[in-house]
């Protein structure tokens, strides 16, 4: 297991009395492909609503890299390597898939500001953005404009986006819905390349069990935003609790199959 | 359209601009320094409304203060028409600073109405602090001394000649602005407009650069207003008044939003449309709002981006 990239503590959060995360204590650890299950309502978007700063924590402590982030704004955790992507697509829809990638990389590369030179004439911008859409097979459809692409297309676009802010740690809500099985197939391989090369360390929350199982070494498991399981994907399955509240059958049949 | 189809209507423009200042007589040069000056005025607030999609209703306040910044300076300090005009344009930039700084942390109606209030707020005080701002007769008397370039002394007190004074500067405003559009500052803010949450999430502080391109418009609203306190040579209140900053709303949506030029096409559309219709009509204001309302509906997109939108999609036929 690698060092510990981000911890947290005691976080609470509750919308009126709905509680959505309870004095959630844990750690996640460089390298390590982690998935959040849960059932619908469970916590998990919430969860990371509040770690990426969409929302702020009711208490609680939140580290990143040995860093406070707690009450810091997104702009700056993005900046310290803290990314996620959406569920639903969330992407610049009147703009070009270059340019869509092109604010992330600008950003990275602190030209934002820049007010006078062309976009058009930063070479290294160019072949940043050229590398993302490679790795998510983006290439030919670089100059169309985002709301035309298929829905797939938008969702590969929407996790681009994510990658372009050259994360350490990358929250992934629902990466692979609404995809056909070649784009899930890339958004997977691309996952587990980027995860071995040790650049990005993944958070997926996901709802097709196959791809935790095949996909993750640790998952955890929220219900009423508690940790009620956490471990390898085995533990989980054999976990009774987990069994109980969320996953029953599809579980036994996983294991048994 | 393709590159040399733009050179040759940059070109263009550029010709039409010296044959009007050579040959124009008082009238066309007086309406045709309008249309600039209100261009550059609608330009700058494009920034902000078609770029950021931010709807302000207080960009009146920066142009009065850019105008009664340069009259102040005029008539206390100095009639060097380049330093009033610094003057003044640095003071309506410090204006949109402090003002936006309370604004920009809202968006959509509470913008709005944040940006009326501090407008009414700096009106009401023009108003009121006469010993300065001559309350409700404004300044007057402003004189269009010569720019004084240590050897050289240009004269701007003949109409034509403030003509082309106030069309050099049109120029480089206009140079200054499509530099934005096209430089990354300018992507992030389409991405404000298309997304602000995905652009937080992109690693920009959203809120920093809607003060930045709030200043930056406010700065041009108050160039605009210090060349029209040289034009009318007074200022008067009511250029503060809020209905003032509906101006630049009108003219960016005649011309179009999401075009660059298109609050250059408005502004000319506005300025002769006003002109025709004050002399020939009885009830101007009447017909004017029925002719904005019918552009307003009839070009979608403006008139510069349905005309753009019918010409690509004829050309790709």
């Amino acid at each position: 297991m690698g060092e510990s990239l981000l911890d947290v503590r005691l976080l609470n959060k509750a919308f009126g009395t709905v509680v959505t995360a309870k004095d959630l204590n844990f750690s996640l650890h460089s390298g390590v492909i982690t998935s959040i299950i849960g059932p619908n309502g469970a916590g998990k978007s919430t969860l990371i609503n509040v770690l990426t700063g969409l929302l702020a924590a009711d208490s609680g402590e939140i580290w990143f890299q040995g860093r406070e982030v707690t009450r810091e704004p997104i702009y700056k955790r993005v900046k310290l390597g803290l990314g996620r992507s959406f569920q639903v697509v969330n992407v610049f829809a009147n703009l070009t898939v270059f340019e869509n990638l092109a604010i992330p990389v600008l950003a990275l590369k602190r030209e934002t500001s820049n007010i006078f030179r062309s976009v058009a004439r930063l070479r290294d911008v160019h072949g940043d953005v050229e590398k993302v859409l490679n790795q998510v097979g983006l290439l030919d459809q670089a100059y169309m404009i985002a709301q035309s692409l298929s829905h797939g297309d938008q969702r590969l676009l929407e996790v681009a986006i994510a990658l372009a802010t050259k994360p350490r740690l990358l929250f992934l809500d629902e990466p692979t819905a609404g995809m056909n099985p070649v784009e899930r197939t890339r958004i997977l391989e691309t996952i587990r390349r980027l995860s071995q090369s040790g650049e990005v360390t993944f958070v997926i929350v996901e709802h097709d069990m196959d791809i935790v199982f095949s996909l993750s070494e640790r998952v955890m498991a929220l219900h009423r935003g508690q940790i009620i399981g956490d471990g390898s994907p085995e533990e989980i399955r054999m976990n009774p609790q987990v069994r109980e509240v969320y996953l029953g059958e599809e579980v036994g049949h996983g294991a048994a199959g | 359209m393709n590159h040399y189809a733009k050179y040759l209507l940059v070109l263009g423009c550029l010709a039409a601009l010296v044959i009007i200042g050579l040959v124009g007589g008082p009238f066309t040069l007086y309406l045709a320094t309008r249309t600039m000056i209100l261009s550059i005025f609608a330009l700058g607030y494009n920034l902000l409304l078609g770029r950021t999609g931010l709807l302000s209703f207080g960009h009146a306040a920066f142009f009065a203060t850019g105008a009664y910044g340069l009259a102040i300076t005029s008539i206390h300090l100095s009639v060097h028409p380049l330093l009033g005009i610094f003057i003044g344009v640095t003071a309506a930039a410090i204006l949109a600073l402090f003002i936006g700084f309370f604004c920009v942390r809202h968006t959509e109606i509470y913008f709005a109405m944040l940006t009326l209030a501090f407008g009414m707020m700096v009106f009401a005080l023009i108003w009121n602090m006469r010993s300065i701002t001559g309350g409700d007769d404004g300044l007057y008397g402003i004189s269009r001394a010569a720019i004084s370039l240590g050897v050289v002394n240009i004269p701007i007190r003949k109409d034509y000649q403030f003509y082309f004074f106030v069309a050099s500067l049109f120029v480089v405003s206009v140079f200054i602005i499509h530099r934005i559009y096209l430089s990354p500052f300018g992507l992030a803010l389409a991405g404000i407009r298309e997304n602000h949450i995905r652009t937080e999430f992109a690693g920009i502080s959203v809120k920093k650069y809607r003060l930045g391109v709030f200043t930056l418009s406010g700065a041009f609203a108050g160039l605009a207003g210090a060349l029209s306190a040289l034009l009318e040579s007074n200022v008067a209140p009511f250029s503060a008044h809020w209905s003032h900053s509906a101006e630049p709303v009108l003219v960016s949506l005649i011309g179009g939003l999401q075009t660059f030029s298109g609050p250059i096409v408005g502004s000319i559309i506005f300025v002769a449309l006003r002109e025709v219709l004050q002399r020939f009509t009885y009830n101007w204001m009447l017909w004017f709002g029925i002719l904005l309302l019918a552009i307003i509906l009839g070009f979608r997109g403006g008139v510069v981006g349905s005309i753009s939108g019918a010409s690509r999609r004829y050309f790709r036929q």
